[in-house]
């Protein structure tokens, strides 16, 4: 789910902004180690899982007013180049700022342990993350497809010259998406930070991973995202099971195939 | 001969004596490598995020038979180009089925898949350690463990690879290759197999990448882990593109700025990425274009005030 997660963040922000963002994965860290610093500000775990991707969202407006905005008529060359160079800026900074050493974070105190599934013990935080990030699917989807300011952005998807001659402002449309698409990265990384602890290099994993998400499902197409997303992460575990060391390049290789079978990707049309 | 080419020449000659002899060395060997990219990114118009996969694929394959079986330099070499052009050749395959920002993205994936098995697989690549002991045998009965003799032989690989890769921009194939990037569709109208096409340029770039990955290996006498990451794919693409990309001589100027800028901040400051991605953002920003076309503007500024 965290992976869908991911991957509709970053496919808004691809299909919105035409743009390959490779500072998403950054983003993704950031958001895990801005919980790590406000639940030690606040000692509050849900109010710092509330705030940290807000911030990452906020950076998320910096960085689309000041660096992409100037590019969008540049090329994707540029574009990457420039996303690049601040996932470098990101991580170094985290480096700087934190520590170059992983560190680890407990979840709250009710979410600990684990419960009694009847067959099996599972960790309670993970199903809290697992019941969480649907939720925030849904809420996404819900977003997207049932409110005016989610039609928008699909319309931004489909024909950006269209929405913006219909006299909206394309160029805050591009920041609402870049940000959102930043909260997002921001939410799946302060989940994750109890789950995997937090290391400086956590979002490069992840970016990859979100991409494959992308390329399966189509841009800017959420429910392939969610299905991707699940697909991969099934994938993943199921291998982690039998072969762990092998459990993230089968990520890749679950694309492989289904690129070789489905060039346009799961659900894709263009 | 043109005057870029006594230049080069002259460069070439007359570098090792200003440069400390290995960052010398390094300077050819990246402009190899981005010579191959130059090829997808700018005379074909496919920005290759993942270049370092077949730069780490042969620098490893080609380590792990230089260790355990001892074969010769020449050797050494064909097969680098060889297992460079071959990964480049499953890869490529599979990327050239979508085009835009899903291509970036798979290359940038692909690579992440070699770089988790480079990574996991420690008994042959040594995992985050990297794979030391690279020998660098005799090259034809010559030793070429001096500094300056490796730096001979690179020095003139690398002036026959610029020589290879002006041949092949001015090849036939070359030149479909730049109508792809110019117009995709009439490329396709008039006949081409485009994803054949793109694919051709792909295992030329791979193979120019898998050469400059052999000589890497041999230079540093160790395969680091880095070699097949995403951010040496990163590094080429900048070298590149601060070169100007799409003329023959960029990735050349590019490699030079990059592998000085690199090494002297890298001296000052163990945080150095942090610089490096400043760069990054601030070339993209103000410097678009590159050292080609800054020079090409200061000349015309000149110009203009007489």
């Amino acid at each position: 789910m965290l992976y869908a997660l991911m991957g509709i963040g970053l496919s808004i922000i691809t299909g919105v902004l035409n743009i390959p963002n490779f500072a998403h994965g950054a983003l993704f860290a950031l958001g895990a180690y801005f919980l790590f610093t406000l639940i030690q500000l606040l000692g509050n775990f849900w109010l710092a899982l509330l705030l940290a991707p807000l911030g990452v969202g906020l950076i998320g407006i910096l960085i689309e007013y000041w660096g992409i905005r100037p590019l969008y008529r540049a090329g994707h060359d540029y574009q990457l180049l420039l996303t690049f160079g601040l996932s470098l800026i990101v991580t170094e900074g985290i480096i700087i700022v934190w520590s170059p050493v992983g560190m680890s974070q407990l979840p709250p105190p009710i979410l600990r342990g684990g419960v009694d599934l009847g067959i099996t013990f599972y960790p309670r935080y993970r199903l809290f993350v697992m019941v969480a990030a649907a939720l925030l699917v849904l809420g996404a989807w819900l977003f997207l497809e049932r409110t005016r300011y989610g039609a928008i952005m699909r319309a931004g998807i489909e024909d950006k010259e269209m929405v913006s001659l219909l006299g909206i402002d394309i160029h805050r449309l591009f920041t609402a998406a870049f940000a959102l698409g930043c909260v997002l990265a921001g939410i799946a990384g302060a989940l994750t930070a109890p789950i995997r602890g937090l290391n400086p290099w956590m979002g490069v994993d992840m970016l990859g991973i979100a991409f494959v998400v992308v390329a399966l499902a189509g841009l800017g197409n959420l429910l392939g995202s969610i299905v991707a997303g699940l697909l991969v992460g099934v994938a993943q575990s199921l291998v982690a099971l039998v072969w762990p060391e092998a459990s993230v390049a089968v990520i890749f290789g679950v694309m492989a195939v289904v690129l070789l079978v489905r060039p346009q990707g799961l659900f894709g049309i263009r | 001969m043109s005057r870029a080419w006594l230049v080069i020449l002259a460069t070439v000659v007359l570098l090792p004596i200003f440069v400390r002899h290995s960052i010398a060395t390094e300077i050819w060997i990246f402009a190899i490598f981005g010579l191959g990219l130059n090829l997808l990114m700018g005379y074909t118009g496919l920005l290759s995020f993942g270049q370092a996969t077949f730069f780490g694929t042969a620098a490893y394959a080609v380590g792990y038979l230089l260790k355990q079986y001892a074969i010769n330099v020449v050797l050494a070499l064909a097969i680098g180009v060889a297992v460079g052009a071959v990964s480049a050749a499953l890869v490529g395959y599979l990327c050239v089925q979508r085009s835009g920002l899903y291509f970036i993205m798979l290359t940038f994936a692909l690579n992440q898949m070699f770089y988790f098995v480079a990574y996991q697989w420690t008994t042959v690549t040594g995992g985050e350690d990297g794979m030391p002991g690279v020998p660098r045998p005799s090259l034809l009965g010559l030793d070429i463990h001096a500094p300056l003799a490796y730096y001979s032989v690179v020095a003139l690989l690398f002036v026959l690879a610029l020589w290879v890769m002006r041949r092949i921009v001015e090849s036939p194939l070359g030149k479909i290759l730049q109508s792809i990037r110019d117009n995709e569709l009439r490329a396709e109208a008039l006949g081409y197999d485009v994803p054949r096409m793109k694919l051709a340029a792909f295992v030329l770039g791979g193979a120019f990448a898998g050469l400059a990955g052999v000589l890497y290996a041999m230079l540093f006498g160790i395969v680091p882990l880095e070699a097949i990451g995403f951010v040496f794919s990163g590094n080429v693409v900048f070298a590149t593109l601060i070169g100007g990309s799409g003329s023959l001589y960029g990735p050349v100027i590019g490699s030079f700025v990059f592998i000085w800028l690199s090494e002297s901040v890298s001296a000052i400051w163990a945080r150095w990425p942090l610089l490096l991605g400043v760069a990054f953002v601030v070339v993209v920003l103000f410097l678009r274009g590159g050292v080609v076309e800054a020079w090409a503007r200061y000349r015309a500024w000149r110009h203009a005030s007489g």
